[in-house]
């Protein structure tokens, strides 16, 4: 479906509502991030903005925008979907098919058509919008308003079909012949880098206080400015919220890759490519190689991070970063800014005049490329096993077959199939061990792997729809025992019950619950690396780890109660 | 809550140890909760479930090892 694992992330996780509300199912692409959830929030508050508020545009306009740029780029995923979501909207196969075949002879109205003309310019290889293409838009009656609504449209494509390539994602819907891109741009090509260097907006954009609007103050404190590019969109209050917490969400927190690496990532997508040369290779080619040849992009490109030891969120960080490059990239265009969002990442001082208040944003840069990693307990018989020595991972393998064990009952909540899955999990591990290079502790590299193996096992066994279900209603989640516990549990049972009871019990947890009690309280491993290995940020992954607890608290409570003792009394006879 | 998860795990401010703990003294509901949820951990921590029995792991790396030895010929 992917080339992601998918985890459990509950019925009431709201970005999924939103989705199955407006589009009326959950998208494979969102399917396919579900472990990093923050990465879908951040994308439903912007899809929320730009593509389910009705505006200057309808929601029907803002389709067709996104299904003709998704057939100028090629992209079959994003075009099934938009060609799915406008007949949801009431229009017949046939009309689709005739904008498919030739938006310039069907039946759209002159304001769709100029809307849609417009944007294919934009995305057009010669592409940066002058002021000419703006007033030419504006006397075919289309208002500031209109025209921000679709360059943010055109900025959401460019975002959905990257995340589709990079994903992996296979379309939602039975696959509809794309028609070929010529028919909607003789001059497209992916290659958007192009921007003009002309400062100054060609949209009206009334200015906002930095001090009173949350966003722009957030921009200022993370990057000492507010760049032009989101200057220009504050007719869109609103959008600016939704790209702020994108930022926030996606970029800002240091979990999976740090800061200074989706910086740069950032850029890649980005005009200043001259100023990449000297960082992360790997990671940037990858940027570079989703962000300008989209086409030439497959899993060999994810399975060379994976082989280099990047943790499955890293990559798929690395793919929504870059992702998120490409929206930033298309509004920079589109909007005529000057390019200085780009350089507001980078530690040297590209332009004089912001020289002085990126100073503070070069600080935070080199705090993060500076961290000392704690040493890694496992290096040594690492490096002997990428030196030849291959009986050392006889060595690693008992070290961590307990941890590897129990993250795999975790998830696949079967101690049988657990064991069959360690197999597959210690042989990838050793294939891509060559290439590990200690981004992660070992450890916590190992226990993603396990994580991986047992959600690809998972998805084998069960439909993709019971996936997204926990089978419990969390929300409606109260703990109901309130009785007072005995005051020394552990004696009333012999061991051997004691471990069968909590087996049972956690055995009984909905699996996403019942992975993060195995980590962190049975192989008691520490927050930090439960959340990294799992994908999840700290605080989600401390709520989980809660509500998991008082679950199973739940679970044990009537053979603890002091009234209730059940069960045979450790040295009684019954 | 998210404090109840941070005061379980010992790692929440004096001063909202010293709410929560005032607020404990008179709720017995929620007294039973943290102490019930504590003695979860103890003994969940204390038992060690879910053991990978040595003589279950021993085949099963031997298996992996010979692959690994043939892959590496």
């Amino acid at each position: 479906m992917s080339y992601f694992g998918e985890v459990a992330l509950g019925s009431s996780f709201q970005p999924f509502t939103a989705f199955r509300e407006q589009f009326g199912f959950v998208p494979k692409l969102f399917r396919a991030q579900t472990l990093v959830p923050r990465a879908i929030e951040a994308q439903g508050e912007l899809i929320s903005a730009i593509l389910f508020t009705d505006r200057a545009l309808t929601r029907a306009q803002k389709e067709c925008i996104l299904l003709a740029l998704a057939a100028a780029r090629g992209n079959a995923y994003c075009f099934c979907l938009h060609y799915q979501m406008l007949k949801l909207l009431g229009v017949t196969e046939q009309r689709l098919d005739h904008i498919a075949a030739d938006y310039q002879q069907a039946d759209l109205t002159p304001a769709t058509r100029a809307v849609l003309r417009f944007t294919l310019r934009l995305v057009a290889s010669d592409a940066s919008i002058s002021p000419e293409d703006v007033s030419e838009a504006s006397s075919d009656g289309l208002t500031d308003e209109s025209l921000l609504e679709a360059i943010l449209t055109a900025a959401l494509s460019r975002l959905l079909c990257s995340l589709s390539t990079g994903l992996g994602a296979v379309p939602d819907f039975a696959l509809h012949s794309i028609p070929p891109p010529e028919h909607f741009s003789t001059a497209y090509s992916d290659n958007s880098s192009a921007v003009d260097e002309r400062s100054g907006f060609h949209l009206s954009a009334p200015e906002l206080n930095a001090g009173d609007f949350a966003p722009f103050a957030f921009l200022r404190e993370q990057f000492g400015f507010v760049p032009n590019v989101f200057l220009a969109q504050t007719l869109r209050p609103d959008v600016l919220e939704a790209e702020a917490y994108a930022i926030r969400s996606l970029l800002v927190p240091d979990d999976a890759l740090s800061r200074a690496q989706k910086g740069r990532l950032l850029l890649a997508g980005g005009p200043s490519e001259a100023d990449l040369a000297a960082s992360d290779g790997s990671l940037l080619n990858f940027a570079r190689k989703l962000s300008v040849e989209a086409q030439e992009f497959s899993i060999s490109d994810i399975q060379a991070l994976r082989e280099q030891g990047f943790t499955e969120q890293q990559i798929l960080e690395a793919v929504v970063a870059s992702s998120l490059a490409c929206f930033f990239n298309v509004l920079q265009v589109g909007l005529g800014s000057a390019p200085d969002f780009a350089a507001m990442w980078t530690s040297k001082s590209a332009d004089p005049k912001t020289g002085a208040k990126k100073a503070h944003l070069s600080d935070s840069d080199q705090r993060h490329t500076d961290i000392i990693l704690p040493v890694d307990p496992d290096s040594e018989c690492v490096a002997r096993v990428q030196g030849g020595d291959l009986d050392v991972f006889e060595e690693l393998m008992n070290r961590h077959s307990q941890r590897v064990y129990r993250t795999l009952v975790g998830i696949l909540g079967n101690q049988d199939d657990a064991r069959d899955a360690m197999q597959d999990t210690f042989l990838k591990a050793f294939q891509h061990l060559a290439r590990f290079e200690g981004r992660s502790k070992f450890s916590t590299w190992l226990v993603s792997i396990a994580t991986n193996t047992g959600i690809q096992r998972l998805r084998e066994r069960r439909p993709m729809e019971s996936l997204d279900e926990t089978g419990f209603d969390e929300e409606g989640f109260r703990p109901r025992q309130v009785q007072a516990w005995t005051d020394d549990p552990e004696q009333l049972y012999s061991q051997a019950e004691m471990r069968s009871l909590i087996e049972s019990g956690v055995m009984k947890l909905p699996v996403k619950y019942r992975v993060v009690v195995m980590l962190r309280d049975i192989e008691q491993l520490s927050v930090e690396e439960t959340a990294a290995a799992l994908g999840l940020g700290i605080s989600a992954f401390k709520a989980r780890l809660l509500r998991g607890r008082l679950m199973l608290r739940e679970t044990l409570a009537p053979q603890f109660i002091s009234s209730g003792r059940k069960g045979s009394m450790k040295g009684a006879t019954i | 809550m998210a404090e109840i998860g941070n005061y379980l795990e010992g790692e929440v401010a004096e001063e909202v140890r010293l709410q929560l703990e005032h607020h404990l003294s008179h709720c017995q509901t929620c007294t039973v909760l943290v102490d019930s949820t504590r003695k979860t951990l103890k003994i969940v921590t204390d038992t060690g479930s879910f053991d990978l029995p040595e003589a279950t792991f021993r085949p099963i790396a031997e298996r992996i090892m010979t692959r690994i030895r043939s892959e590496g010929k």
